[in-house]
């Protein structure tokens, strides 16, 4: 008798569960969806089912059914297809009961009644409004979207913090060469994620400021300050510090994007802000003034903005099927151009680049940037 | 209005009353009494668990969704199936045992665990307490508002379901054991049979499974529910008026399996069908 204590265990495990589940399906509005917004009234007798209103808005419908005959009844709330939304059974005549049933698709149900609890019942049509159901339809479709980004992002920033310390290493022992050949390759994965890292104010400058863009009294670190030690004017005494900054910075940036929680419009932002990056900066070779790898960063952009759209494509492909394929062939015609200016596992520099070419580039990213923009319309629609 | 809500109460207190009862006797004929006393614990818990819960049902803005309602039904009536084929096997074994000992000095490997007997009171209770608590409720708003009828029918129910669990626990008890262990032992398994097709068919209701609207047979007309002989069957072998194939189909499977099993002759060399009822302490 060493288990005396289980019996009266389960029993507390069932009450447990039984409240819990209680308050899982409590609503604090159990509001009906009557014009004045009680119970929608339902008066049984043995020969009718008389519903005081045939339609309500989706989300909870409370119907207080009162047996008036001389039998007992049953009340029921079917789908189509008689598929049971909800039921009262054993109405016993002079009583009334409740029944709250959560409907969250819009469309044709059918109440019924049945005096002596057998048949079909007496049936009426019922009529369900509004869009709670497309409503989470569509935020289980976003939910997905921004779990599927949101994957692609941690992806990306956990090579960021690999790579980033890799490549603060080479500075910090004064391997320049390597550090130079290191360098694009790094902030591929800072700048397929930009729009992320733009979140946090105050490190996407730090880590990402341009020499041009340097407010007065701001320090110029980061990647930019490290490509101009690397490529222009050699190492600086303080380069070790400013290298261990950045990587303190973008250990930083990693464990706060993993606390980010993204909205399907960001990811749409996101998409479009990544190609007005790639004209502002990439196409006009600012970005990486010293280095002149400006095309290992538009690639990153189209990469990420890519990314983004890939997450949000069962949305959008739902929404607008059109838009969906403009974009797939205007991804393809930018991605065409920047193959051609593939050199072995990189690009050639923006210096190589010809006039006809950079506008070539321009025109396409236009293009692109034109169905991108609608997407957040789009998606919130 | 009195009479219909009477039949109810019946009904919902037979469901809950006939197994306690079986159980009751069982333990009286065979000198289990010290196992009486995880009875009533068990009854206890179970219409405490549904008479709270049904009072939060019916008096704050919590609810059960409907699908919920039902799966727990569904789930705890087919619990309740297992303790009770676990019972009729334990009997079987006892039967035999009985003859072979003397009264009283049964093999205490047989002893019947008061957890086991805690539990399966529980569930004989519990797994229609919520309903039933909930009709209790809207009987008595009814009887606040507007008549009290509902209410006196529901009670005058309940109380004709214990009389008649009473009878039968005190015309069981008067068979010798042998015959005592038979007959109870087949009502069990109608009883069980009947429990495992009820709470199929709340699972089928929930949608949990399919097949709610395809019928073996609709007898509303030949033998309702809503009649005193349907009520009773309903309430000793939830017969459904309206039985769907997957019920029929669980019932049949069921008598046909455990009901020769329960009957057949043990051999000596034969190993007893294995169903632990005593869960071991």
């Amino acid at each position: 008798m060493t288990v005396r204590k289980t019996p009266s265990l389960a029993v507390l495990a069932g009450a447990a569960v039984l409240v819990t589940l209680a308050a899982c399906d409590g609503k604090s509005d159990t509001a009906g969806a009557t014009a004045d917004g009680g119970p929608i009234k339902v008066s049984a007798s043995d020969t009718a089912c008389e519903v005081s209103a045939t339609t309500a808005g989706a989300g909870n419908v409370t119907f207080e059914i009162t047996n008036k005959g001389t039998k007992v009844t049953e009340f029921y709330l079917y789908a189509e297809g008689d598929r049971i939304m909800g039921e009262v059974e054993n109405i016993a005549p002079g009583l009334n009961r409740r029944l709250i049933v959560e409907v969250a698709d819009a469309g044709k149900y059918q109440t019924a009644c049945k005096p002596g609890m057998a048949g079909a019942g007496i049936r009426g049509d019922f009529t369900v409004t509004g869009g709670v159901a497309k409503q989470n339809d569509a935020n289980a479709q976003k939910a997905q979207a921004t779990k599927s980004y949101a994957d692609y992002i941690a992806n990306n920033t956990a090579a960021l913090e690999e790579e980033t310390a890799k490549f603060a290493g080479l500075v910090k022992t004064g391997k320049v060469d390597e550090a130079k050949a290191a360098y694009a390759r790094t902030r591929v994965y800072y700048e397929r994620i930009e729009p992320v890292a733009e979140k946090f104010g105050d490190l996407d400058p730090a880590i990402d400021v341009r020499e041009a863009d340097l407010e007065p009294g701001q320090k110029f670190t980061g990647f930019h300050r490290l490509e101009k030690d690397l490529f222009v004017s050699g190492p600086q005494a303080d380069t070790p510090q400013i290298a261990d900054k950045l990587l303190t910075d973008v250990k930083d940036l990693v464990a706060k994007s993993k606390t980010l929680e993204l909205t399907a419009l960001d990811l749409a932002n996101g998409a479009k802000g990544l190609l007005d990056e790639v004209a502002t900066g990439k196409i006009t070779g600012e970005e990486e003034t010293f280095s002149h790898t400006d095309l290992w960063d538009f690639q990153a952009n189209l990469d990420g903005s890519k990314g983004a759209i890939t997450s949000l494509r069962p949305i959008l492909q739902a929404k607008d099927a059109a838009l969906t394929s403009t974009l797939d062939k205007e991804f393809a015609n930018v991605q065409g151009l920047l193959d051609k200016q593939r050199v072995g596992d990189g690009f050639k520099l923006y210096t190589d680049l010809s006039q006809d070419q950079v506008k070539e580039f321009a025109s396409a990213v236009d293009a692109l940037s034109e169905p991108l923009s609608k997407v957040a319309e789009v998606v919130s629609k | 209005m009195l009479f219909s809500s009477a039949l109810i109460g019946l009904r919902e207190g037979l469901e809950a009353a006939l197994v306690v009862s079986i159980l009751v006797a069982f333990l009286v004929k065979t000198d289990r009494r010290h196992a009486l006393r995880w009875v009533w614990p068990g009854v206890g818990a179970a219409v405490l668990l549904s008479v709270a819960v049904g009072a939060i049902l019916t008096y704050t803005t919590a609810q059960l969704s409907f699908e919920h309602q039902e799966l727990l039904g569904g789930s705890l009536s087919i619990v309740a199936v297992v303790f009770v084929t676990a019972m009729i096997f334990w009997m079987r074994k006892a039967s035999k045992s009985i003859a072979a000992e003397l009264r009283g000095k049964m093999d205490d490997a047989l002893d019947v665990g008061p957890a086991a007997v805690l539990l399966l009171s529980f569930l004989a209770v519990g797994r229609e307490g919520l309903e039933t608590a909930v009709f209790f409720y809207s009987a008595v708003q009814t009887a606040q508002s507007d008549t009290v009828q509902p209410l006196i029918g529901f009670a005058v129910g309940i109380l004709a379901s214990v009389v008649l669990a009473w009878l039968l626990y005190k015309g069981a008890v008067r068979f010798n054991l042998g015959k005592f262990f038979t007959i109870t032992g087949v009502l069990l398994v109608f009883v069980a049979a009947g429990v495992l097709g009820y709470g199929l068919h709340d699972l089928q209701e929930a949608a949990f499974l399919p097949g709610i609207g395809t019928l073996a047979f609709d007898a509303s007309a030949t033998l309702p529910e809503t009649s005193w002989y349907g009520a009773l069957l309903k309430g000793i072998f939830n017969y459904s008026q309206q039985t769907t194939v997957l019920q029929a189909i669980a019932w049949v499977a069921y008598v046909v399996i455990v009901l020769p099993l329960f009957l057949k002759p043990s051999k000596k060399t034969a190993p007893v069908p294995a169903a632990a009822a005593a869960s071991k302490e």
